[in-house]
This record gives C-alpha cells, sequence and structure tokens, in this order.
C-alpha cells in the first residue's frame, strides 16, 4: 500500500468475492465486497478482508469479556444482573439486551447452599460472560464478584473486613461472594 | 407558490437572488466528531441551513414492547429549534416535523444494516439549529455521516438535496426564499454508490420533463454531496491515532 493507509467509508467497494473472503466491518453484494463501516482495510494471508475501524463500534459483550453489573433480583438459584458496561469499552452502552445472568453454580468454586449469602439486591458486581448469547456470567475468579455493596438494614456503605462487609453506620456485618477489587473504585 | 401573494422576481439576468446559477449548490460545510457525549455525531452546514445530528446506540430498546427480536429499530427525530425560523417556532413535535422524522428515517431504511443489533434502538437525532428551506435533506446528509460516525454497520451512506422551479426555471438547492415564493420544490435523497432513490417527495407541479430534469440535477448534486460527506469522514479519521480521539 501507499504511504499511508487509504481510510475507507461504508459503501466503498473493495474487490470481488473471487479475490476475498469477506470478514469483518464488510459486506458481500452480488459478487462484490463493499465497505460497511469508517477505517482501515486489512487482509490477511487468508484473503479474508476485512474493515480496522478507526471510529469507535458498539460494544456487544463477547464470551471471556469481563462485564460491570448490578444486582437487580435475587432468586432461588440466579442471580439477575444488570449489565452497565463492557470492561475495556466503558463509554459506550452495550448494544443488546442488558440483562445478565448468574446462576448459582457460577458463583465461586465451592459448594454454595444459599444464593442470598453471596450476592444481595443492589451489589455492583464484576463478571466475566460465559455465553455471550443468553449472557450467562460467571463470577469464580478472585477478581470477580461483588466490587460495592450497601448495607441491608441501613443502605450505609459497606467495608470490607477480611472476608465479610461490615457497616460503618450500624455495624452490622453480612457475606458476599467478594471480588480481591473490593472497594477499590477501579473496573 | 401560493396563489394571491405578490410576484417577487426570484430571477435577475439569469441569476438567482444569491447569484447562484440554476444548477449551483449552496455551501457545505461538514464537521464530524463535534459532540463528545454522543456515540456519533456530525455538524453540517449547507448555506444557511445548520444542522447538528447526533447518534446514540444501538443501545437496549426500551419500553420492550417497542424491540424487534430480530434487527434493531432505528428511531429518528427530526426537531426544529424555536429560534431556527424568523418568527419563533412553537418548540415540540408537530405534524410537519413528525411527517419529516418519518420520511428521514424510512430513506435510511436500505443502508443501515440492523440485523447486527437484535433487541436495540439506534437513536438519531436532527436539531435544525438554523433553517433556509432543505433542512430535511441536511438533516439526512448531517444523519448519514454521525451514522457513519458512530460505527454503526451500513451498506452505504445516503446523501440528499432539494430542486425545485422558480420563475418557469428547474433549479437546485432551493433557498428560503425561492421555496416561499417559488413554484415547486422537490427534496430526494438517494444512495449515491447505486443511485438508489430513498426519499422523494414533491411540494407544487412538475411537468414531466422538468420532473426529469430536475431528478437528474437532484442525483448529480447527491453524487458531489456524497464526495463531500466522504472527504469529511476520510479527513477526521485519517489524523494519527491520538489525535482523532482527542476530544474524549
Amino acid at each position: 500500500m501507499e504511504k499511508e493507509k487509504k481510510i475507507v467509508v461504508p459503501g466503498d467497494f473493495l474487490g470481488t468475492s473471487e479475490e476475498f473472503t469477506p470478514g469483518s466491518g464488510v459486506y458481500d453484494e452480488k459478487g462484490n465486497i463493499y465497505a460497511s463501516l469508517t477505517g482501515e482495510i486489512s487482509i490477511n494471508d487468508k484473503r479474508v478482508i476485512g474493515i480496522l475501524p478507526k471510529v469507535e463500534t458498539p460494544p456487544m459483550p463477547e464470551e471471556g469479556d469481563v462485564v460491570i453489573g448490578r444486582v437487580e433480583d435475587i432468586r432461588d438459584t440466579v442471580a439477575i444482573v444488570s449489565i452497565a458496561c463492557v470492561k475495556g469499552k466503558e463509554k459506550r452502552e452495550i448494544a443488546a439486551s442488558t440483562q445478565g445472568i448468574i446462576h448459582i453454580s457460577n458463583i465461586k468454586s465451592g459448594y454454595v447452599t444459599e444464593l442470598q449469602h453471596e450476592f444481595s439486591y443492589l451489589d455492583v458486581v464484576k463478571a466475566k460472560v460465559i455465553d455471550a448469547k443468553a449472557l450467562r456470567l460467571s463470577t469464580e475468579e478472585k477478581d470477580l464478584g461483588v466490587i460495592k455493596a450497601i448495607c441491608a438494614k441501613c443502605k450505609g456503605d459497606l467495608k470490607r473486613k477480611e472476608n465479610a462487609l461490615a457497616c460503618e453506620r450500624c455495624k452490622r456485618v453480612e457475606v458476599r461472594k467478594i471480588s480481591e477489587d473490593y472497594g477499590k473504585g477501579v473496573v | 407558490m401560493k396563489e394571491g401573494e405578490k410576484e417577487i422576481e426570484l430571477i435577475k439576468k439569469g441569476k438567482r437572488l444569491d447569484g447562484r446559477g440554476f444548477e449551483e449548490l449552496r455551501p457545505i460545510k461538514i464537521e464530524v466528531g463535534v459532540l463528545k457525549r454522543a456515540d456519533g455525531s456530525c455538524y453540517f452546514e449547507m448555506g444557511d441551513n445548520k444542522v447538528m445530528a447526533a447518534v446514540y446506540g444501538p443501545r437496549e430498546m426500551h419500553p420492550r414492547h417497542f424491540q424487534d427480536a430480530k434487527m434493531a429499530v432505528v428511531k429518528y427525530r427530526y426537531n426544529m429549534a424555536p429560534f431556527s425560523v424568523d418568527d419563533r417556532k412553537r418548540p415540540g413535535p408537530d405534524r410537519r416535523s413528525v411527517e419529516i422524522s418519518k420520511v428521514s428515517r424510512e430513506a435510511f431504511d436500505p443502508v443501515i444494516i440492523k440485523e447486527y443489533y437484535p433487541k436495540t434502538a439506534i437513536d438519531v437525532y436532527v436539531e435544525i439549529l438554523q433553517s433556509d428551506a432543505g433542512t430535511r435533506t441536511a438533516g439526512i446528509n448531517a444523519a448519514s455521516v454521525a451514522l457513519a460516525d458512530a460505527g454503526i454497520p451500513m451498506k452505504d451512506m445516503v446523501s440528499s438535496v432539494a430542486v425545485g422551479k422558480i420563475g418557469g426555471e428547474v433549479v437546485l438547492d432551493l433557498s428560503g426564499m425561492e421555496d416561499n415564493y417559488g413554484e415547486a420544490d422537490m427534496p430526494v435523497a438517494m444512495v449515491a454508490r447505486t443511485n438508489t432513490i430513498t426519499l422523494l417527495q414533491m411540494d407544487g407541479n412538475f411537468k414531466k420533463e422538468e420532473f426529469e430534469r430536475g431528478l437528474k440535477l437532484a442525483m448529480d448534486a447527491c453524487h458531489k454531496i456524497y464526495e463531500l460527506q466522504r472527504t469529511a469522514l476520510i479527513e477526521r479519521y485519517s489524523k494519527s491515532v491520538g489525535e482523532g480521539e482527542g476530544e474524549e
């Protein structure tokens, strides 16, 4: 290519489907391949043509992504989490349904008898996506779990005390699946 | 256009009131990514028209029953600022702006690849800050660039311009005076690459030959506008990465 990589915009002709296999950011119409995003052309050694977007693209949670969300509901075997953002793409709302699910078996590696002992209403949790389609989440790793919680009784902030959380105001002690990053304010 | 209004000479010595020729566009200025909080945005000037377009999403659609399980829903709002016209416009949606929102949304129907983001909504807000005839076409041009800026997958970009008839002549890109005292006004939106017309309205009457000539004028002008839209986007994103993200 020339001195600077050429930028293409949606609708630009890139090549024919005899030459390339369409990758991401392109579409095939009547055997011709056109760009669907603004960015640079990338062609790999298998002749897959794609666009490296220069614009920010809408984030979609994928398997392995870390997401931040808030517990909206606690059922017998699942916690419903409303996902706020994908880690690394915090600037933009996710382009999908925001309702994630943490099953009781995916909370931690040990056996969990009561879900209420691990999560509570309005906890902010950090979780990993294990199924992007159904938005099933897991908090099994050390840095995953609750990163911010409030006291069930007085709604005061809970501070970490070893493996439990203590309310500063009413001295109530609660238990959670706590993330390593609890209370640090970092994602 | 309207009966009983006093005749105004719109063409003098083969030139229009603002000195343009019959087939001349008004000067166009395009700025990409002007709004910090929007996912994509564009400021568009077409003569005295000043338009801001902002795109948000795709994001979860609320209320839920408006969701489409197969594709994203595009919501397009055309809105005129109260100060955009000579007399204060009463703010809020009215018959005219609701109609323009609908036809403009449909102008983007064949280009946005909505199937990638099911159950979501793509919000397009077009604000007319200053108006001087042909605001819907300016709005479409702005929205097209803003959608591309937001990284929403599109098959093509849409370009748009109006043609009209003044003093018996078919002319391109009517100005406010020409729109008010002319005989006809016809906004056209088109996908420049495929020559697919996605919006066509007409106010007033053209003869068959005039219509054909007008449509050809509009289509040629759409190609010119498309080039400007392209250049604006490329210029914005061919800067080094650091510069391009500087506004965040």
